[in-house]
């Protein structure tokens, strides 16, 4: 020991052969996954958009004019996070505002019939939110939530009773009226509070937001019967549920100057197609031969592949995203706010409390098949005898059946994050909440769901993605494969995009195999994205707000 | 503002309207005898706690406690790690209630009333004791939301705005932040934000102010203000402070605790008399760093 040198004993390399053999292998781990998917979806648009039958020009024409803007832009904002963070807020705010017209359009104008969204509009609707303002206004006034309560309760009630009154009054209206009264007058108002308090903007610009809006509502409408594609209602609702937010958007980027370029982002995109269409037609190029393209979206299946289209059943899919998230949230945040915040620790509650809490990580891991099992046994063919009532399922493939069923696979999922999420929630803050007197409710209600929310809605999100892509729950169920038309309602029987991609699958022409299942994959995934920048938005906006 | 000898040494507060009248000194008498000397001044007592013994599951943090805590001063409490003086804080306004296996036996009352009766709630108790916790806790809200939030969960809405700046003044913070009151409070420094809880703590107007090592995670500058502001806030409020420092205990209480090992308070006195003169062997050991 004492004889040997010191340097070359104690401080030569030490081995790390292992170390950098486990990270390579890591390395290429995570690499192959990605690489294999993206090779896939490539190969997917390329067969969806048709791009092998476009000419040079047209591929020079659009890189010229779209693809090195673009390219440009990315790399002037690249260090400039509020330019990003601005062009994401308004390009994932439009998706979204596409996202909730359309759920809009479903909700109010097929689901619920104009008339009757207008009763149930004056009984319960309007009453709650007429209510939660004068809360807001009025904060000492503790009795608005019970009136809130009550009209929950006793409106529908009011509602169903009324109905045949309030359905001759609302068709008297016609349906463009009933919207007009139910959604864009309460907008105005919500669009002139927003701007004076969110925005800055003075007394007067804001007043005069509050009655243009309802102005232009009513102004465009000549200019909108000359498209026929959108027809009074959808304007309407699409002015609101689109036009609202993106315009809220819009104005609070404009509102920061260093936010500024980030209109550069949606022109360049509209400006480069619109270019990019222009060089084409003048240099008579090729154009590719999309299988995706507007017809494919606006029309049913059909034999011929050339006019088949996918429209029931992203109508169907809508449907479904709908009334899933409505479900699992409800029930999801539900479950695990008990489990987290009000299930005993000690007792023998808390015996049952942790059976279930382990049982629900092991439902996540079933099957979604033994789902659509569980779905077809109670939503479809259970026949039971309570009383007067009688239950017999919601019926074979309707849209309900299947909302359920699907609700029920990824519910477990939505526990577990939500669960996760109220966890991180840092203890201290609740100490320090009921330190102060809080009760349990105003505790979770003020400290504990704020701060959890982003990891609720992204957990939510993701396994809403999950539900929209499944297809075996809904064979199980007996959803139809094919369907011509889109779900009348609730009751209405259903295909979804999935579904109807599966049975393309099967068709024996290549056009169909390659063109038309790549277009409805295509389809899917930008539904799937749309709903995930979505989740992003408002995680984000709520990240800010707990920061 | 920060008139640090204002509140300090001598705060005879006349006995108001209270509260029970038991003889705090009786506390003394079981076990091993060795505790003796509960201490009595003119003030009169709003807390006290009787033979109060807790449980964690099977280990018991706390015996046979008999302690009694005068009106508008300062009562410190010192010991060891471990020795169950953040316990007992947190029995007084019962937070040990959202700990499962926490278990309390025996009597603590709040101006004459046993806290741990079926009939209070544990919500409105806490409304009239505030707590502010070792490490500075703010929620993820802004500054004036902050100290708002307790007069909104308790509907207190009456001039909001005059009543944050008003705590904000007593926690000696509002000249640093009235500019910025919509400014997140994870924004501030540490000290700031341990006066921010304060002012939280404060808003709402209790009667007791409970603090478990409120400057533990502070450096010295910040933690000097804090004193500044307990000292303070005894010509108000009953003050009960949990502290690992000695020094701190000595510079700012009236009366000390000093909890040792195993859960026992060995000594209850004034301060001056357990810094210079303990009855207790072994709380000379403690205080002179002989036994830690």
């Amino acid at each position: 020991m004492a004889t040997t040198s010191p340097t070359e004993t104690e401080f030569g390399e030490v081995s790390r052969i292992k170390g950098i053999v486990f990270k390579y292998v890591s390395f290429v781990a995570s690499i192959v996954g990605i690489l294999a998917l993206g090779a896939l979806l490539a190969y997917v648009f390329w067969d969806a958009l048709g791009l092998e039958s476009a000419g040079t020009g047209w591929y020079l024409a659009y890189t010229g004019t779209l693809l090195v803007p673009l390219l440009a832009f990315f790399a002037y904002a690249r260090t400039r996070p509020a330019v990003v963070a601005g062009a994401f807020e308004l390009f994932s705010m439009t998706l979204a505002g596409v996202l909730l017209t359309g759920a809009g359009v479903i909700i109010l104008s097929i689901i619920a019939s104009p008339e009757v969204w207008f009763a149930y509009f004056l009984t319960v609707v309007g009453p709650i939110v007429g209510l939660y303002v004068y809360g807001q206004y009025d904060r000492k006034a503790t009795w608005v939530g019970l009136a809130m309560l009550g009209v929950l309760l006793l409106g529908p009630v009011v509602g169903t009773l009324g109905l045949g009154v309030l359905t001759t009054i609302g068709a008297l209206l016609g349906s463009p009226g009933v919207y007009f009264l139910s959604l864009v007058v309460p907008a105005a108002a919500v669009a002139a509070y927003l701007s004076t308090e969110r925005l800055d903007f003075s007394r007067r610009r804001s007043l005069g937001i509050g009655v243009g809006l309802p102005v232009l509502a009513i102004a465009a409408v000549p200019l909108v019967d000359t498209v026929p594609a959108i027809s009074r209602s959808v304007w309407l609702i699409g002015l609101v549920l689109f036009g609202l937010p993106v315009g809220f958007t819009v104005a609070n980027t404009a509102r920061t100057r260093d936010r500024w370029p980030a209109f550069a982002f949606p022109a360049i995109l509209v400006l480069g197609f619109l270019a990019g269409e222009a060089v084409v037609t003048t240099i008579g190029a090729t154009a590719p031969t999309p299988w995706l393209d507007w017809q494919y979206v606006t029309s049913g299946p059909s034999q011929t592949a050339a006019e088949a289209g996918l429209y029931p059943a992203i109508i169907g899919s809508i449907f479904l995203i709908v009334l899933v998230s409505v479900f699992t949230f409800v029930f999801g945040v539900g479950a695990a706010i008990y489990l987290e915040e009000y299930a005993p620790g000690s007792g023998p509650l808390a015996a049952i409390t942790r059976i279930i809490k382990v049982n629900i990580s092991n439902l996540a891991g079933v099957p979604s098949v033994v789902y659509g099992l569980l779905g077809l046994g109670i939503f479809v063919n259970i026949e039971s005898q309570l009383g007067p009532f009688t239950y017999a399922g919601f019926g074979v493939g309707t849209v309900l059946t299947a909302a359920m069923t699907l609700s029920l696979l990824i519910l477990p999922i939505v526990i577990i994050s939500a669960q996760e999420a109220i966890r991180s929630v840092p203890d201290s803050l609740r100490q320090a909440s009921y330190g102060m007197g809080a009760t349990r409710w105003q505790t979770i209600r003020n400290v504990v769901l704020p701060r959890s929310l982003p990891g609720i809605l992204t957990g939510t999100i993701l396994a809403l993605g999950r539900a929209i892509g499944e297809t075996a729950p809904l064979i199980m169920i007996g959803a139809a494969t094919t369907k011509f038309s889109p779900p009348s309602g609730l009751f209405g029987k259903l295909t979804a995009m999935p579904m109807q991609i599966f049975a393309w699958a099967f068709e024996p022409s290549d056009e169909f195999r390659y063109g038309v299942v790549a277009a409805g994959v295509v389809t899917l995934l930008i539904v799937m994205l749309t709903m995930n920048s979505v989740a992003i938005l408002v995680r984000n906006k709520y990240q800010q707000e707990a920061n | 503002m920060t008139s640090q000898d204002m509140a300090s040494d001598t705060d005879v507060e006349t006995d108001d309207d209270s509260l029970v009248t038991t003889d705090p000194g009786k506390g003394g008498l079981d076990e091993n005898g060795e505790r003796g000397s509960v201490g009595q001044t003119s003030a009169g007592t709003v807390i006290e706690s009787r033979d109060l013994d807790v449980f964690y599951g099977e280990t018991q943090a706390l015996q046979n406690i008999d302690l009694a805590i005068p009106e508008n001063q300062v009562t410190a409490m010192i010991g060891p790690s471990g020795c169950g003086k953040s316990t007992f804080l947190r029995c007084i306004n019962r937070m040990n209630d959202l700990i499962d296996i926490a278990r309390v036996e025996g009597e603590l009352t709040f101006k004459g009333k046993n806290v741990y009766d079926t009939d209070v709630d544990p919500v409105a108790l806490r409304r009239r004791i505030g707590m502010v916790f070792q490490h500075p806790n703010p929620f993820p809200k802004s500054i004036y939301d902050n100290v708002a939030y307790g007069l909104r969960i308790q509907d207190k809405t009456d001039n909001i705005d005059e009543v944050v700046e008003q705590s904000l003044k007593k926690a000696a913070l509002w000249d640093e932040v009235k500019d910025r009151l919509d400014e997140s409070a994870l924004d501030l420094s540490g000290g700031q934000q341990q006066r921010l809880c304060i002012a939280r703590a404060i808003a709402v107007d209790p009667e007791v102010v409970l603090m478990d090592e409120p400057a533990s995670a502070l450096d010295p500058i910040a933690t000097s203000q804090i004193e500044d502001l307990i000292e303070d806030l005894a010509t108000e409020y009953t003050v009960v402070i949990v502290t690992h420092n000695m020094q701190q205990a000595a510079r700012i209480s009236d009366k000390t605790a000093v909890f040792l090992t195993g859960g026992e308070l060995v000594e209850f006195d004034d301060t001056d008399k357990i810094f210079e003169n303990p009855d207790s062997q072994r709380v000379e050991d403690y205080i002179t760093g002989k036994f830690g």
